[in-house]
């Protein structure tokens, strides 16, 4: 186990979305404000720690033939429960994530994980997995958050910064003057697009660095 | 169990086999089933509670005197009603009674219309003359920029909110339509149009209510 390298590699080099390309679902569309970015990621981040840990803990007592029935049971359990307790406990992050919660149970990020690593791995290292793999989903939706809503509606926050408009939410901190904004970007095709352009510069950047260590 | 299973995975059909499967995963499921009861125990009231709030705050927003109205329990939904939402072009998901001072003042009435984008519900408030008294927009999913206008009641030409237009219109009226007797916000068409619909859902509706 080698937390060092775990670490870099949910962040960087094996990251769950630019580099695995898993759960692009929820990334392209929840990205559109700060708060939906950050309570999206950190209930994957939570979600899938505590599958993880508990697919690692039960990984020698499944039957081969039925692993991944029960990691979805597992995960399924896990799901519901954090979508009740964001229900009851943040009724606006629930609002703005709607269906994308329950939706988490089939967010290929948790059931790769599950297969690739915790399956395979000891708890510990699984539980490490699920935090360090969470961090860098959440690191990249709040990237696509700050992007789409900076160039797309012209703010910074939405959610927890900024006036509160008629429906009691936070607007966010307007940086660019609302004439400006490219509101495409808000929209589901602006979505695809800031995302194919991070996973071009990640995969340059990695290319990049690739070459450096080979030339040495 | 593991170079036992293996051969005779072959046969694929050793009852010891199948039933060890069935039985790991109805455990696995009592156990997930077991815990998320008890989520369920803690969190339940709270969420009615919140959605309960919510529906309120929706159904003082189109009453005449949201300070002093107070609103029973949803109604239950009767076989005439549906189908005169139905005739209408949307759909009924609840009715509300509204009383002032203890006497009844109309109904809130949520409804359920397509727009551009997918459905709108909306609250429609009625008066005990069955005119409308306001019309908001509980959830959509329309175009932002574009039919998002008519959501957020944007002012018309006229100057009065695209919603606002609604108040004290009646089945009387005849069927509302955009165009003829309803002003449609430039470009959002079919959004107006959705909530159009909605009003004369609600409005039908309400008059088949007793």
């Amino acid at each position: 186990m080698n937390l060092g390298k775990q670490f870099k590699e949910g962040l960087i080099t094996n990251n769950p979305v630019l580099v695995q390309v898993l759960g692009m679902c929820s990334t392209m569309a929840i990205t559109t404000s700060f708060f939906n970015g950050l309570g999206m990621g950190l209930a994957v981040l939570v979600i899938l720690t505590l599958s993880n840990v508990i697919i690692s803990a039960i990984r020698k007592i499944v039957p081969d033939k039925i692993r991944i029935a029960m990691f979805i049971v597992v995960i399924a359990g896990f799901v519901t429960m954090v979508d009740l307790l964001i229900q009851a406990f943040l009724p606006d992050l629930a609002k703005s994530l709607g269906v994308f919660i329950p939706l988490i149970v089939v967010n290929c990020i948790i059931l790769g994980r599950a297969e690739s690593f915790s399956y395979k791995n000891g708890v510990v290292a699984s539980f490490f997995d699920g935090i360090f793999q969470g961090f860098g989903y959440t690191v990249v939706l709040l990237i696509m958050c700050i992007i789409r809503e900076l160039l797309g509606a012209g703010t910074f926050g939405g959610g927890i910064l900024g006036p509160v408009n008629a429906a009691g939410t936070h607007m966010g901190i307007q940086i660019i003057p609302s004439q400006f904004p490219i509101g495409m970007l808000t929209l589901p095709v602006g979505g695809f697009l800031v995302l194919g352009t991070l996973i071009a510069a990640m995969q340059w950047a990695l290319s990049k660095s690739k070459n450096k260590e080979e030339s040495k | 169990m593991s170079s036992e299973v293996k051969t005779k995975e072959k046969v694929n059909m050793d009852p010891k086999y199948i039933a060890k499967l069935a039985i790991t995963l109805f455990v696995t499921c009592v156990v997930v089933a077991g815990l998320l009861g008890g989520v369920n125990a803690i969190t339940a009231d709270k969420i009615a509670a919140i959605n309960w709030e919510n529906t309120q705050k929706a159904m003082k927003a189109v009453v005449a005197e949201p300070d002093s109205a107070e609103f029973s329990e949803a109604l239950e939904n009767t076989e005439a009603m549906v189908s005169a939402a139905k005739s209408a072009g949307g759909s009924l998901d609840s009715v509300y009674e509204v009383l002032v001072n203890g006497e009844h003042a109309g109904y809130a009435i949520k409804v359920v219309a397509s727009g551009s984008q997918g459905s709108i519900e909306m609250m429609v408030g009625v008066d005990a003359e069955n005119a409308v008294t306001g019309v908001s927009i509980v959830d959509n999913s329309e175009t932002s920029g574009i039919g998002s206008k008519v959501m957020a009641n944007d002012p018309l030409p006229s100057g009065v909110g695209v919603l606002d237009q609604f108040i004290g219109k009646s089945a009387a009226d005849g069927t509302l339509t955009v165009g003829s007797n309803v002003d449609a916000i430039s470009g959002a068409t079919v959004s107006s149009k959705g909530v159009t619909t909605g009003v004369n859902t609600a409005l039908a509706v309400a008059g088949a209510i007793g």
